[in-house]
């Protein structure tokens, strides 16, 4: 059975926006965000900071060139679980 | 026509009628009966409509919000309660509405957003609607036809051809390895026998004598270069059935609203051909008229090709015959197919390549690359004449870029050294297309001339060279560089404002970025790519064929542009010596960062026959 995740052709980018007091520590949230959504290959494409908080936009690469591409091996219907 | 049907359409909405109106035209014009009833009418007076008018069907549209579901649904129960449900069919639309949520809903049917008006009359006839009916029929376009290549100054054309003339003297007797390479390919290696698994013995015997290290290792010792590997079987199984089903699925778009102009081309190279076959299916969906291939930059410093189906883990994809052969048969067939063979070593055996294996365009200018993609300038004058020898016997016309741009060259250097080797394009009866830069250059920023606006000094360059040549122009590659940010609002924005400004300007093509452009940490992830095609898209849209209008300074600078370009052609004239001219800064002074290439430095030869 197919993951979901199989079904991305590149890479699952989150946008959101989170209420911190630097942009560092935006930064630093957005990817312990990730990581607990079990993430590995991340990566921040744009944090912009303004006082109130950071508009934030991260990457989590699924499948990188060259690698195995789970959409060529679709086998079924996906579930949730994997 | 089947069944003539009753159909009643009630707004169940405040103000938004419009859609409904649009649906009444076409089922009218279809020759059902219908009736519209005016907006923000309480459920129980649309029941007791569908009773009065003994109606077939209902087509309800309603902007979702709050509590409008709950208001959709009690409707619906009304009709069951009336009695009504079995006789009429119940159909709803509008911003938010899904299918899904219409059966949810009790509703027959739902049409969401992009809904077309076929789409409605199908529904109200029973028919299956398919998509295709309503896709866009697109045609491979020559965006060279139309023009005489003649000269609108002559002046500086007489010159350019004298420049051109010195070229062809340097030219005449000499070669290199990479003009041998391609003759072998030209003259040893049939496509047809290739592709039929049949070999070519001579070729394959000649090829790796003539290669640099690496490929001439994996010819005789079977090493593939350290930074490739080989699909397995089961992997181009699935890629062939990813394909064929893509292939008919696929529904193209045309971003170009009412324009018939500038078609859009996008760069494609990830490094690997499943992907970029993915890529390129994405933007043909999205309406990309073409796609440029991009090879990694060892590819430019290697003398002579791999072969096989390779996959690459770093930027830039592979040329091999089997990749470029597998991309070309991925394609729709009206997307132009672009395969770039301007800055290296294997520049003529590119387009000879790309040539055999159906590629209708290609990218060659031996001024930048030999001043900012590294090649030596002297090998790559003798390689580029030989490449356009070839694209005008492969029926390929070619952009000439002018890139060096953005190391710092100011745009007249550049243009320059792109209209002379255009001019020898010409005479060496090929079609070649300009390509000046849509960018924040680094000229610009320090002559402030972009310090307003962007619009001014871009439509400068396009005057410039309209003023000079009736050719085709093509801004790239891609417009609007070094104005995107990471940020894929921003980044999209600019693409489409600058794509906006192409069209309004007349030209031909552009080449655009996806809204990954600035980010440097990662590979592009295809929906970048969505981003700036709707933002083209929708910038056309929003200009039609109306325009941008530069102010006073577009024509000023423009006309000093053509000035400047002449004092260099006139100082390469003055040197006698084009190539020279190249590495003595005429064209472009390191201190303006254009650096004479060094790869393949001594290799030119002197030709025996």
């Amino acid at each position: 059975m197919s993951k979901l995740l199989d079904y991305v052709m590149d890479a699952l980018d989150v946008e959101t926006f989170l209420i911190c007091d630097t942009e560092e520590e935006g930064r630093t949230l957005v990817l312990e965000l990730m990581k607990e959504m079990g993430f590995s290959d991340i990566d921040v494409i744009n944090l912009d900071f303004q006082g109130v908080g950071a508009r934030v936009r991260v990457r989590a690469y699924i499948h990188r060139s060259g690698d195995e591409y789970g959409w060529l091996q679709l086998d079924g219907e996906a579930n949730a679980n994997g | 026509m089947g069944e003539k049907k009753k159909v009643l359409l009630a707004p169940f909405d405040p103000v938004h009628d419009i859609g409904l109106k649009m649906i009444r035209r076409g089922l009218e014009e279809a020759g059902h009966e219908t009736y519209l009833l005016p907006p923000d009418l309480p459920a129980e007076e649309i029941v007791q409509a569908i009773m009065d008018k003994e109606v077939d069907m209902v087509l309800i549209s309603r902007t979702l919000g709050y509590g409008v579901a709950e208001l959709l649904s009690r409707f619906a129960d009304l009709v069951d309660a009336a009695g009504l449900r079995d006789k009429v069919t119940l159909g709803i639309g509008g911003m938010a509405i899904r299918p899904e949520l219409a059966a949810e809903l009790g509703f027959d049917a739902g049409f969401g957003p992009g809904t077309t008006v076929e789409e409605a009359v199908a529904f109200v006839e029973g028919r299956e609607y398919k998509k295709d009916d309503a896709g866009v029929k697109k045609e491979k376009q020559d965006i060279t036809s139309g023009y005489s290549y003649k000269f609108v100054n002559e002046r500086l054309g007489e010159k350019l051809e004298r420049v051109v003339d010195l070229i062809e003297q340097w030219v005449k007797d000499k070669t290199s390895p990479g003009v041998r390479r391609a003759v072998a390919r030209e003259e040893l290696w049939d496509v047809d026998r290739w592709r039929n698994r049949e070999g070519n013995p001579e070729f394959d015997k000649e090829y790796p004598q003539l290669c640099g290290e690496q490929p001439k290792n994996f010819y005789l010792k079977g090493e593939l270069h350290p930074k490739t590997r080989r699909f397995t079987r089961e992997e181009v199984r699935a890629l062939e059935e990813f394909l064929e089903e893509t292939k008919q699925r696929i529904v193209l778009n045309k971003v170009q609203h009412t324009r018939e102009r500038p078609v859009v081309f996008n760069q494609y190279g990830t490094g690997c051909p499943f992907m970029d076959i993915g890529h390129i299916k994405v933007s043909e969906a999205w309406g990309a008229d073409g796609v440029v291939h991009f090879d990694p930059s060892w590819g430019a410093r290697t003398e002579g090709f791999f072969d096989g189906f390779l996959t690459h883990q770093e930027d830039g994809t592979v040329i091999t015959p089997a990749n470029l052969n597998r991309i070309h048969a991925a394609l729709e067939p009206s997307t132009l197919w672009q395969v770039r063979a301007h800055r290296g070593l294997n520049t003529p055996e590119t387009v000879v390549l790309a040539g055999k294996i159906g590629a209708d365009m290609t990218k060659i200018n031996i001024s930048y690359g030999s001043l900012s993609a590294g090649t030596d300038p002297e090998r790559l004058t003798v390689d580029g004449y030989y490449a356009m020898r070839y694209a005008a016997k492969y029926n390929m016309p070619f952009d000439v870029v002018t890139n060096e741009e953005l190391a710092g060259v100011p745009a007249h250097k550049a243009f320059a050294g792109m209209l002379i080797v255009a001019t020898l394009g010409i005479r060496l009866g090929g079609r070649p297309i300009l390509q000046p830069l849509f960018a924040y250059s680094p000229e610009a920023m320090i002559g402030e001339q972009m310090e307003d606006n962007y619009v001014d000094f871009n439509a400068a360059k396009i005057y410039a060279l309209k003023s000079i040549i009736d050719a085709p122009i093509w801004p790239g590659a891609p417009i609007g560089f070094l104005t995107q940010t990471e940020d894929r609002v921003q980044s999209s924005m600019t693409t489409g404002l600058h794509a906006c400004l192409a069209a309004s300007l007349g030209v031909d093509a552009i080449s655009i970025a996806s809204s990954d452009e600035a980010y440097s940490g990662g590979p592009i992830a295809v929906p970048s790519r969505t981003d700036t095609l709707q933002a083209v898209q929708e910038g056309f849209r929003f200009f039609g064929s109306t325009g941008i209008s530069p102010s006073d300074n577009a024509r000023k600078w423009g006309e000093e542009m053509v000035v400047q370009i002449e004092r260099v052609v006139d100082d390469v004239i003055k040197m006698g010596d084009f190539v020279q001219a190249l590495y003595e800064g005429v064209l472009g002074t390191r201190e303006e960062g254009a650096y004479p290439g060094r790869t393949g430095r001594g290799t030119v030869e002197t030709s025996v026959d």
